[in-house]
């Protein structure tokens, strides 16, 4: 586009103002020709490359800024997903451990305990009976008795939870808190997983993603003032400086969310 | 002094020029609010999808926890009662036998059934108490008031999901179109300020509209 505008024959008056031409850029040369001209027209061309570097720089400064904040922005998006996946798959460790261990409890354990705390309940109440009892009645309850304390024998020292005394309640039951919670630390890794945590620390950074993202807007603005500066010559300097404060604004806005986020 | 049509053709070009480097402008600005919004709704979707996946896991294994102990304990209190019932038909089959014995142990019996109902509510009563973890304790103590609420969050996380998923595509189609605007542009640029070069310009332009409307249903 400028090489259209550079190519403004030396020595040709341009019968107008930069204004009215729309701002575009054009040389103004004196008819007189000779070294004045020729420097004014030296002069003139220097500050036009000054300035069109100025546009070019800018323009660089503010793609490379841009994709610096992109991709740091990606980075942190990328970790944010992957704490919220870490998050998913613990909690599904999580809960398969406790059910796992639910299982054993409420599955493997209690129904044969009870059975072994209804027998030893029995068992007891039998015994009491036939202490009160003389005869065919007390030798009855004393086999039905003996006969439960058999069982008892026979099933119940497989079972922890039903002869452990830690377990055992004052009315004749079990701790079955204390022994999920037993049961539960044989695997501490699984007790001692922390999907919420997982989940905090990838809110954290999903913020810090969003947030990086932010100065991709004063950069694309400073990127806007660049591409204007170039057609319109009478506002250059103007426009390059809005653009460089913007660029700069944009900059400090990437480190602050890089460093207090 | 220039000719005339000389100057008229330099004012063309310039406003092509500006015309240009407007459309590259409002291209670079909107590309970066595109990937502004791009970014945050990509988040918020993936947030959304593994919240909505770790509340449908907890809502299981609360579910399965509770189903195992609710069935654990009624099969015990079942199992109280039925030692009862039993003791019962000793009873009646003792009294019209005139079996002393039998009546003995029916007796007894019936009296172990009440004591085991007993340890059986005190052993329930610890199920979820310390020193369960809390999660534990939590996922047996779930009641279906709290399922409930659980499952309309979970539903609420799918549907946001399924919303800022939207806006993101929407975000990427206003971003590839925003390219094609960006390649017209340059195109343009190229051809310069005759009728191929205006008409590549205008094409961009009305791609950039596009682009803008995209960028509103993205924000709205």
């Amino acid at each position: 586009m400028e090489g259209h505008v550079g190519g403004v024959p030396a020595g040709v008056e341009i019968d107008a103002t930069p204004a009215e031409n729309h701002g575009v850029e054009t040389t103004p040369v004196g008819a007189h020709g000779g070294e004045r001209a020729g420097a004014e027209a030296h002069a003139g061309d220097a500050h036009r490359d000054s300035s069109h570097r100025g546009v070019a720089v800018l323009l660089g400064l503010a793609a490379i800024l841009a994709a610096i904040v992109g991709v740091r922005a990606t980075a942190l998006s990328s970790d944010a997903s992957d704490m919220w996946q870490s998050a998913l798959r613990s909690e599904v460790k999580r809960s398969a451990g406790a059910l796992e261990s639910l299982r054993y409890l409420y599955q493997s354990e209690v129904p044969p305990v009870l059975t072994i705390l209804g027998t030893r309940i029995q068992e007891a109440e039998l015994r009491t009976a036939a202490a009160t009892e003389t005869g065919a009645v007390a030798d009855t309850l004393t086999r039905e008795a003996d006969v439960k304390a058999n069982v008892l024998a026979a099933i119940s020292s497989t079972y922890e939870l039903a002869t452990h005394p830690a377990y055992a309640l004052p009315g004749g039951g079990v701790n079955l808190g204390l022994r999920l919670s037993d049961v539960r630390n044989e695997t501490p890794d699984l007790v001692a997983l922390d999907p919420d945590a997982l989940q905090a620390a990838g809110d954290a950074l999903g913020a810090k993603a969003a947030a990086m993202t932010l100065p991709l807007l004063p950069l694309g603005v400073a990127a806007l003032f660049a591409a204007l500066a170039q057609p319109f010559a009478g506002r250059r300097r103007e426009l390059l400086a809005a653009g460089t404060a913007v660029l700069t604004f944009g900059a400090l806005a990437a480190l602050a969310v890089e460093a207090l986020a | 002094m220039i000719e005339p049509e000389v100057a008229t053709r330099w004012r063309s070009q310039g406003a092509f020029d500006r015309t240009a480097t407007l459309l590259i402008g409002t291209v670079a600005v909107l590309a970066a609010l595109l990937a502004i919004l791009q970014a945050t709704n990509g988040l918020a979707s993936t947030r959304a999808q593994a919240q909505a996946a770790r509340l449908s896991a907890d809502a299981a294994a609360k579910i399965s926890a509770s189903m195992l102990v609710q069935g654990a304990t009624l099969g015990s209190q079942q199992g109280a009662l039925v030692l009862g019932m039993e003791a019962v038909s000793a009873l009646i089959v003792a009294t019209t036998s005139g079996d002393a014995g039998l009546y003995a142990v029916g007796t007894a019996n019936q009296a172990a059934s009440g004591k085991l109902t007993a340890a059986l509510t005190e052993s329930a009563a610890t199920s979820s108490a310390a020193p369960v973890d809390p999660y534990a304790a939590g996922l047996m103590s779930a009641s279906i008031d709290q399922l409930n609420a659980q499952v309309t969050e979970q539903n609420r996380q799918v549907d946001l999901a399924n919303e800022t998923g939207a806006r993101s595509q929407r975000a990427v189609l206003g971003l590839s179109l925003l390219t094609l605007a960006g390649v017209l542009a340059g195109i343009a640029a190229v051809l310069g300020r005759g009728r191929a070069g205006w008409a590549t310009l205008g094409v961009g332009w009305v791609t950039t509209g596009v682009v803008i409307g995209v960028t509103l249903l993205t924000v709205l």
